[in-house]
C-alpha cells in the first residue's frame, strides 16, 4: 500500500472518517470510548470533516491542473485515516472490561482525605437501598469515619471481574477524558455467586463491611457483603 | 507538477524578500519523487481510487466474516483504547488544522512581523505567553506552530508556542486544580515548569538551532486565480490528511504501550525518588494522554511523589509518542529526532527543580 492517495482518494478517506464519527457520536456507541460531554465536539468535528470532503469532491474538478482529479497526491501516511474506520467497522470494540481491569491489579485509587460532607443520600424511591457509584462507595469505605454506611443497604452496578481470594469484584472504570486514561474501581464481593462470568453486568445490593487486606493485592480493598445479586443490562454509559 | 513546484519555491522566496525573517525554511520536495511505489503502481495502471475500492471491499468482507481472532480480549482492549485516543483527539485536531489553514491563507504575513518583537530572544517569551490563550490539547498546537513557521515567524518563537500552548492554557490549569484539590501549589508548579521548558527550548533554538533541520511538509501549490476560500480549503484538507495520519500512528503506539505495560510493575519503582521521576516521565511519553486529562491520571498514581507526578505533567504535553509522530510529520524526521530528546531532558530537569522548591 505504498501509493500516495490522490485528491479524490483523500476526500473519500475524509468522507469515510467523518461519516463513521457522525455514526458513532449519533448513537450511544461513543460512550464506550469517550466521556458523554464529548458528543458535541465529535458531532462538530464530523460535520466539518464531511463538509470539507464533500466540497472537495464537488469542486475538485475546477481546481486541478487539468489532470482529472488525480494530481495533488497527498502524503502516504494519509492512508492511515482508514485505520480507525476499519477498526470501528470490523472489530467494533466494546467498552473496556474485565481483561483490562485485571491488568491494573496493584494500583489503589486516589481518594480525597475528607469524605463527602453530606451522608450517602436517601434511599432510592420505593426501595430499601441507596444506589452509589463504585467510586463514591470506594471513597466512603476508605474514610476515617464510615458511620454514614452503618445500617444502610447499598446498591452497586458494575461488571464482574475475577478475584483470586474468592468471589469476584463488582467493577467499573472511571474515565476523565477517554478510555486511554481509564482506572478500574473494584469492590470485592467475597460471597459473589459463581454462576456469574467475567464481564457480566450485575447489580449488587448489600451492606458495608470494613476493607480487607487481600494478601494477593497488598492493600485494603473496599468490600461489600452481598444480600442479593441480579443480572442487569449493560448501561448505555459504561464508565463512571 | 514541475509548474506547481516552481510556484511554491517562488512564493517562499517572496516571503523572504519581504524581510519577515532572514532564515530560509526549506520545503520538502520528496513528494515529487517519481520512482516510488506510487510511480510503479501508476505505470501498472493502478490508481489510488482502485486501491481505495479494494480496501473498502476487504473491510466489508471482514465485517461480515468477523474472524474469531478479532474478538480476542487483547485485540478488543487495544482497539477500544486506539479508537478512544483517535476520537478524543479528532475535534482538537480539526480545530488546530482550521486555525493553521487560516493562518496560512487568510492572515497576511506582515501581521506576525508587527505582532512579534523582531529579536528572536524577545519573541520567544511573547510567543510562549501567547500559548495561554489557545485552549486546546497538544494535537491542535503542532499544525498551528507549523503554519507559523511557514508564515515567517522565527522557529524559536513558534517552538515556544508549540510547547507552551497545550501545557499552560486555562482549561489544563483548571483540570489540574480539580485533580489535585489538596495540593493547589501543583497548579503553580505546573505553570512555571511548563512555561520554563517552552522558554528554555525557544532560547536554546536561537543559540544552537539550524533552520535546515526543519523540513516543512510541502503545501499543495495553490492554482493561480484560486479564491481565498478555496485556498483555505485545500490547505485544511492537506493538513488534516497529513496530521490525521500521524495522529493514527501515535494513537496506535499509545494503545500498544497502554495495553502491554501493566501498571502493577510501575508501583515497585515508586519507592526510589530519582527512579520515580524518570519512570513517570517515560510513562508520560509512552501513554500519550491528552494534556486536558493527564492531571487526573497523575492524581491516581498515589504511590509516587508529587515531584514525580509533576514530571509526568510537564513532560506529557511537551513530548510523547503521538506528538513525536505529529512533529515528524509537520517539521520533518530530522527535526523530531533532535527536538524530542532535548525537550525530554529539559522538561525532567525543570520539573525536578520546580518540584524541589515548590512541592
Amino acid at each position: 500500500m505504498s501509493g500516495r492517495p490522490d485528491r479524490t482518494t483523500q476526500h473519500v478517506l475524509l468522507l469515510l472518517l467523518g461519516v463513521v464519527v457522525l455514526f458513532v457520536a449519533g448513537s450511544d456507541r461513543y460512550l464506550d470510548y469517550v466521556r458523554a460531554g464529548f458528543r458535541p465536539l465529535l458531532l462538530g468535528a464530523g460535520v466539518v470533516v464531511v463538509l470539507l470532503a464533500f466540497s472537495g469532491l464537488r469542486g475538485g474538478r475546477g481546481e486541478t491542473h487539468g489532470d482529472a482529479g488525480h494530481g495533488h497526491r497527498g502524503p502516504a501516511v494519509g492512508w492511515l485515516l482508514a485505520a480507525p474506520v476499519a477498526v470501528l467497522l470490523v472489530v467494533a470494540p466494546p467498552a473496556l472490561g474485565s481483561y483490562t481491569a485485571s491488568r491494573q491489579v496493584a494500583a489503589p485509587v486516589a481518594v480525597p482525605d475528607e469524605p463527602p460532607a453530606a451522608g450517602i443520600g436517601a434511599d432510592d424511591p420505593g426501595a430499601d437501598h441507596a444506589t452509589m457509584t463504585l467510586f463514591s462507595y470506594y471513597v466512603w469505605s476508605q474514610a476515617q469515619d464510615t458511620s454514614a454506611l452503618d445500617g444502610r443497604r447499598v446498591r452497586l452496578v458494575g461488571f464482574v471481574s475475577p478475584r483470586a481470594a474468592g468471589g469476584w469484584y463488582v467493577t467499573r472504570f472511571d474515565i476523565n477524558c477517554c478510555a486511554a486514561d481509564a482506572t478500574a474501581i473494584r469492590v470485592a464481593v467475597p460471597g459473589g455467586p459463581a454462576e456469574f462470568e467475567p464481564d457480566d453486568w450485575v447489580e449488587v445490593v448489600g451492606t458495608h463491611v470494613p476493607p480487607q487486606v487481600d494478601p494477593a493485592v497488598g492493600y485494603p480493598e473496599p468490600t461489600i457483603d452481598a444480600a442479593s445479586v441480579a443480572a442487569v443490562e449493560a448501561p448505555a454509559e459504561p464508565y463512571e | 507538477m514541475f509548474e506547481a513546484r516552481r510556484e511554491s519555491v517562488i512564493a517562499e522566496v517572496r516571503v523572504d524578500d519581504g524581510g519577515v525573517d532572514e532564515s530560509v525554511v526549506h520545503e520538502r520536495t520528496v513528494a515529487d519523487g517519481g520512482v516510488d511505489g506510487a510511480g510503479v503502481l501508476a505505470r501498472a495502471g493502478v490508481r489510488s481510487t482502485d486501491l481505495l475500492g479494494g480496501l473498502v471491499a476487504v473491510l466489508v468482507l471482514l465485517h461480515f466474516l468477523a474472524p474469531a481472532v478479532l474478538q480476542q480480549p487483547v485485540v478488543l482492549a487495544w482497539s477500544t483504547v486506539f479508537v478512544a485516543v483517535c476520537l478524543q483527539a479528532l475535534p482538537f485536531l480539526v480545530l488546530g488544522v482550521a486555525l493553521s489553514a487560516a493562518i496560512s491563507t487568510l492572515v497576511p504575513p506582515s501581521f506576525f512581523a508587527r505582532a512579534l518583537p523582531r529579536r528572536p530572544a524577545l519573541a520567544v517569551p511573547v510567543a510562549g505567553m501567547a500559548g495561554v490563550v489557545l485552549p486546546g490539547c497538544e494535537c491542535a498546537s503542532v499544525p498551528v506552530a507549523g503554519s507559523l513557521v511557514r508564515r515567517g515567524v522565527t522557529p524559536a518563537a513558534a517552538l515556544a508556542f508549540l510547547l507552551a500552548a497545550p501545557a499552560i492554557n486555562p482549561v489544563v490549569l483548571v483540570a489540574t486544580a480539580v485533580a489535585f484539590p489538596g495540593d493547589p501549589e501543583m497548579v503553580a508548579a505546573r505553570f512555571l515548569a511548563s512555561l520554563g521548558v517552552a522558554l528554555v527550548m525557544g532560547w536554546l533554538w536561537t543559540l544552537l538551532g539550524r533552520t535546515e533541520w526543519i523540513q516543512l511538509a510541502r503545501l499543495p501549490a495553490a492554482a493561480p486565480g484560486l479564491t481565498r476560500f478555496a485556498g483555505f480549503r485545500a490547505a485544511m484538507t492537506h493538513d488534516l490528511v497529513h496530521a490525521g495520519g500521524f495522529l493514527v500512528v501515535g494513537g496506535a503506539a499509545a494503545a500498544t504501550l497502554g495495553v502491554l505495560v501493566p501498571r502493577s510493575w510501575l508501583e515497585q519503582v515508586a519507592a526510589s525518588p530519582v527512579l520515580a521521576v524518570l519512570v513517570l516521565a517515560a510513562l508520560a511519553v509512552l501513554l500519550a494522554i491528552c494534556s486536558e486529562a493527564d492531571a487526573f491520571v497523575a492524581a491516581s498514581l498515589t504511590s509516587f511523589s508529587l515531584t514525580a507526578r509533576l514530571a509526568f505533567l510537564v513532560v506529557g504535553p511537551a513530548v510523547d509518542v503521538k506528538l513525536i509522530a505529529l512533529q515528524a510529520g509537520t517539521f520533518g524526521r530530522g527535526f523530531a529526532l533532535r527536538f524530542a530528546p532535548v525537550t525530554f531532558g529539559v522538561a525532567v530537569l525543570l520539573a525536578s527543580a520546580v518540584g524541589a522548591v515548590l512541592l
